[in-house]
Formats: structure tokens, C-alpha cells, sequence
């Protein structure tokens, strides 16, 4: 064996991770200076799924335009139409008719979960978990059957209209909603053999990325990521919209902010959009699906912005209106791109396997990144 | 202990793989879709009027209507061309007729090797006036 004389010469160097990476959930890209195993740098790099969606507005009416929405975060189709049309009915003082309101809170909700469902099931692939992969998307695909008796899609829904709902549910859905959330409780069980009592998984994410409030705010970090650090902070409950006023649930919180948190948090809201299903099921009124709207679209001159507490975060759709039948501009608050610029932050100076934690437990979607 | 919560997911990991398969095995089994699927769109040319509300409905511009004048001045739809290529499946055009002239199938199996075949004539008129229903 060679013996090395005087001191070993060590270098910084770059990695590329992405966009094809298995782990980068979609086409994210990140460029990693590493020193040995340790990150000293993370670089984010997006645009590769840009699709000018924001530029696409100004040449559609304001109808047309609900089917772009589904493709921000096509994880939860159902909130970001949400999101759109209660920015135009506000814009132009709509009243919803209640049907259509609880319609759209149990679409909402079962988008919510759908959404992070994923989020658990491809964390936990990212860590090697390769069985608690399929209990999550078994349960999806009883939510997405769910969305296609209804809305005649599975993920791109286009359901939610200005003044209401496309369609009106079929007879069969609330059977089918109502089985999915008995079966609930042994879902969330499974999970909890499965994964949260995992040592190896507990190993893996206990402490790692760590997130305290301060910076979270600093960042602008919202959603699950936020309220895992310990600010029960929710729009649900904060500015209250459609009809979420009505129904009980709460906000779960955690503390510690790691990357354990956010996976469990996620578990937990699961359990809280099924409480409020069941409440909006229950109480669910007969009648109209629509308000009357003018066939016709225009909004009045001016700026008007609404919020949504969607699956990560907060969604925010900003429109600027000159009056005539198709937004002069719409700027669209993605949850997920705000929740990244906070990843060089969490990752700088911990070691690469647990940039790959954290980077799964952030749960963005480049859909909605890139736009 | 440590190790305790491995055994428990092992066990439940055990019970998954002994439980009913729920995969369905697609090409041989085929799915049962419900009959609010976006599959494929058709149209009733009895119904159409070739106003061409749908056509204006579209985000995408794939719907093209042509029309002809008959000789009693009245407008009558000569060809119906969807671009699927372009589609969005949204639904806007199936909404925006007021005649329900146009529907939604749960056909879903649109795949082809051409381009060109992904334009789908869901009505064209032959020359003789006859009435006839394109592929």
C-alpha cells in the first residue's frame, strides 16, 4: 500500500442532481457543491416544466381558463380551481348556491388528502420504504374514482365553474365516500405499523432539516411545512372562505419542525379533511348547482387577489382586469415555489442522503414550481 | 424496544401481501368506467346546428364547425373536425351546447401512430347531401 506523505489535498466539488433524478420529484434540479459527503451548497434550479401558464390567461376568457389551473399542481386539481373561481365570483360579487359550496369543500378536501397521500407515499419511497408506497395510492385511486363518476376525469377534474359546480354528483358517490372514509381509520393505522414506528425510518428523518418558525416565516413557508414547526396557522380557520366557517375540525400542530414532523402532520390533516367530509356529507342541502352567470364574463377595471389554504401551502391567484373579457394579468402564488426557495436553507452543511429526506418532506410539485 | 416497530411493520407488510390482489390486470380485464368519463367526444348531427358555441367554448381551438347555407337560407353543419392532439378534456364545448348535441364517450383508447390521425371528423357531408358519420 502507497503511503501518503504530508496532507491529503481535498476539493470541493459539483454535483448535478436532477432533473431526471428519481428523487427530485419531477424535473427539479439542484446543484450540489459537496465536500465529501457533506452539502456545502444547494443551488436551486427550475423552469424545465415551465408552460407560461400565467401568459396562457391573457388570451383566454376567464371560463376558459379553469381547465390551466388543474395543471399547477395537478396533485390537487380540485383546490386550485378553488382557488380561481372564488378569485373571479369575488371579483365580480357572486353568491354561490349552498349546494354547489359544499360540493366544492368535499372536493376540496378529498383533493387534500389525495394530495397528500402522495406526498407520504413518495417520501417514504425516497427513504426505501418501498411497501408504504401502496397503502397511500390504494387509498387515492378510491378518491380519484371518486373525481371521475363525478367530474369525468381522474386528475386534470376542471370541476369547479364561476357561480358553481359542473356537474351534480351521481347517485353512487356518497355509498362510495362513505366506505372510503370507514375505511379510513385502518389506512391511517397501517401507516402508522408501517411507517411511524419505523426505527430505520424514525433514523433516517428525526431531526434532520430542521425548520423553526422564524425562519419559516423569514422564507414564507406555509401549509403542512409551517404548521409542522409549530405555528397553527391555517386560512381555513385564519380567513375563512366558501363555507369552511361551518364546519369543526382543527389545526394540527407539531414542534419539532423535522422532517418526521411534516410526514406525520400530513397524516394528521388527512384525519381532519375526513372529519370534515363527514360534516359537509351530512349536512349536504338539495338545489341548484349554479348561480346565475352571464354567459359573457367581464370583471370591472381593476386588481383582486384571493387566497386558499391548498395542499401545500398557500395558493394565491392575482388578477388584474382592464375591463374586458380576458384578464389583462394573472399571477398565480404558488405554494410549492415559496416552500423550495427555504431548501438550500435546510440542506446547507447536512450530509447528501439527508438532503434527499428533506427535499421529500417539503412535498412540492414542479407543476406548480415552474408554471 | 428496539426493533419493535420494525416486527409491526413486517407484519403489516405480511398481511398486505396476503390480502386480495386489487390491481387490475388492464388489457385483459377491461375497466368499468362511469358514464360521466371524458373519453372520447361524439356528436349527434341531427341535433347540431353549427352554431358553433363549442367551437368557441374551446381554451385550445380544437373543435373547427363548418357550415354551409341551404338554399332556403338556412345554416346547416357540413363538417365536424376535432383536433384531439390539442384536446384538454375539459368539458367547456359538451357544456356550451344548447342543443346536446354533443356528448362525451367513455371510449378511451385514443392512441395512434400518425399525427394526423389524432384529428378525429365526427361528421362530414358527402357531396350528394347524403348524411354520413366520419371515423
Amino acid at each position: 500500500m502507497a503511503e501518503v506523505k504530508g496532507e491529503l489535498q481535498t476539493q470541493e466539488f459539483e454535483l448535478n442532481m436532477g432533473p431526471q433524478h428519481p428523487s427530485t420529484h419531477g424535473v427539479y434540479r439542484a446543484r450540489l457543491t459537496l465536500d465529501g459527503e457533506k452539502v456545502v451548497k444547494v443551488e436551486n434550479i427550475i423552469g424545465y416544466l415551465h408552460r407560461g401558464i400565467e401568459k396562457l390567461a391573457e388570451d383566454r376568457t376567464y371560463t376558459q381558463f379553469i381547465p390551466y389551473t388543474d395543471r399547477l399542481d395537478y396533485l390537487s386539481g380540485m383546490l386550485n380551481n378553488l382557488g380561481y373561481v372564488q378569485t373571479v365570483e369575488k371579483a365580480l360579487g357572486i353568491e354561490v348556491p349552498e349546494r354547489a359550496e359544499y360540493l366544492r369543500v368535499i372536493m376540496a378536501e378529498l383533493s387534500r388528502m389525495a394530495s397528500h397521500m402522495v406526498a407520504i407515499a413518495s417520501f417514504v419511497l425516497d427513504v426505501s420504504g418501498w411497501t408504504a408506497w401502496f397503502p397511500p395510492f390504494r387509498e387515492r385511486e378510491r378518491i380519484l374514482d371518486l373525481f371521475e363518476m363525478t367530474c369525468g376525469s381522474r386528475m386534470t377534474v376542471s370541476y369547479m365553474r364561476i357561480g358553481g359546480v359542473a356537474a351534480d354528483i351521481p347517485p353512487e358517490f356518497l355509498p362510495a365516500l362513505k366506505s372510503l372514509l370507514d375505511d379510513l381509520p385502518q389506512f391511517i393505522e397501517q401507516m402508522h405499523a408501517l411507517i411511524s414506528g419505523n426505527e430505520i425510518f424514525i433514523g433516517r428523518c428525526k431531526g434532520v432539516g430542521k425548520l423553526d418558525i422564524e425562519t419559516a416565516l423569514a422564507y414564507g413557508v406555509t401549509g403542512p411545512n409551517l404548521r409542522a414547526s409549530g405555528l397553527p396557522f391555517d386560512l381555513r380557520k385564519a380567513q375563512p372562505y366558501g363555507c369552511y366557517d361551518r364546519f369543526e375540525f382543527d389545526i394540527p400542530v407539531l414542534t419539532n419542525g423535522d422532517s418526521y414532523d411534516r410526514y406525520l402532520i400530513r397524516l394528521l390533516e388527512i384525519e381532519q379533511s375526513a372529519r370534515i367530509i363527514r360534516q359537509a356529507m351530512e349536512s349536504l342541502p338539495d338545489g341548484e348547482i349554479m348561480a346565475k352567470v352571464p354567459r359573457v364574463i367581464k370583471l370591472p377595471p381593476g386588481d383582486y387577489y384571493h387566497q386558499i389554504e391548498a395542499s401545500k401551502g398557500i395558493l394565491g391567484f392575482y388578477l388584474v382586469s382592464d375591463g374586458g373579457t380576458k384578464p389583462y394579468r394573472l399571477h398565480i402564488h404558488s405554494p410549492s415555489f415559496v416552500n423550495l426557495g427555504a431548501i438550500p436553507k435546510l440542506t446547507e452543511g447536512s450530509l447528501i442522503q439527508d438532503f434527499v429526506v428533506t427535499f421529500a418532506s417539503i412535498d412540492i410539485v414542479l407543476g406548480d414550481v415552474d408554471r | 424496544m428496539f426493533g419493535r416497530g420494525l416486527i409491526k411493520g413486517l407484519r403489516t407488510t405480511w398481511h398486505l401481501g396476503l390480502g386480495k390482489a386489487i390491481t387490475e390486470q388492464y388489457p385483459e380485464r377491461r375497466p368499468k368506467l362511469p358514464p360521466a368519463f371524458h373519453g372520447s367526444l361524439s356528436l349527434d348531427p341531427q341535433k347540431c346546428n353549427a352554431c358553433g358555441l363549442c367551437a368557441r367554448a374551446c381554451p385550445n381551438n380544437v373543435i373547427i364547425v363548418d357550415s354551409e347555407r341551404g338554399e332556403d337560407k338556412k345554416r346547416y353543419l357540413s363538417a365536424y373536425t376535432v383536433k384531439l392532439g390539442q384536446c384538454l378534456f375539459c368539458g367547456l364545448c359538451v357544456e356550451s351546447c344548447p342543443r346536446g348535441a354533443l356528448h362525451w364517450l367513455p371510449d378511451f383508447e385514443l392512441a395512434c401512430y400518425r399525427f394526423k390521425d389524432t384529428e378525429h371528423v365526427l361528421y362530414k357531408r358527402n357531396p350528394e347531401g347524403e348524411v354520413s358519420k366520419g371515423a
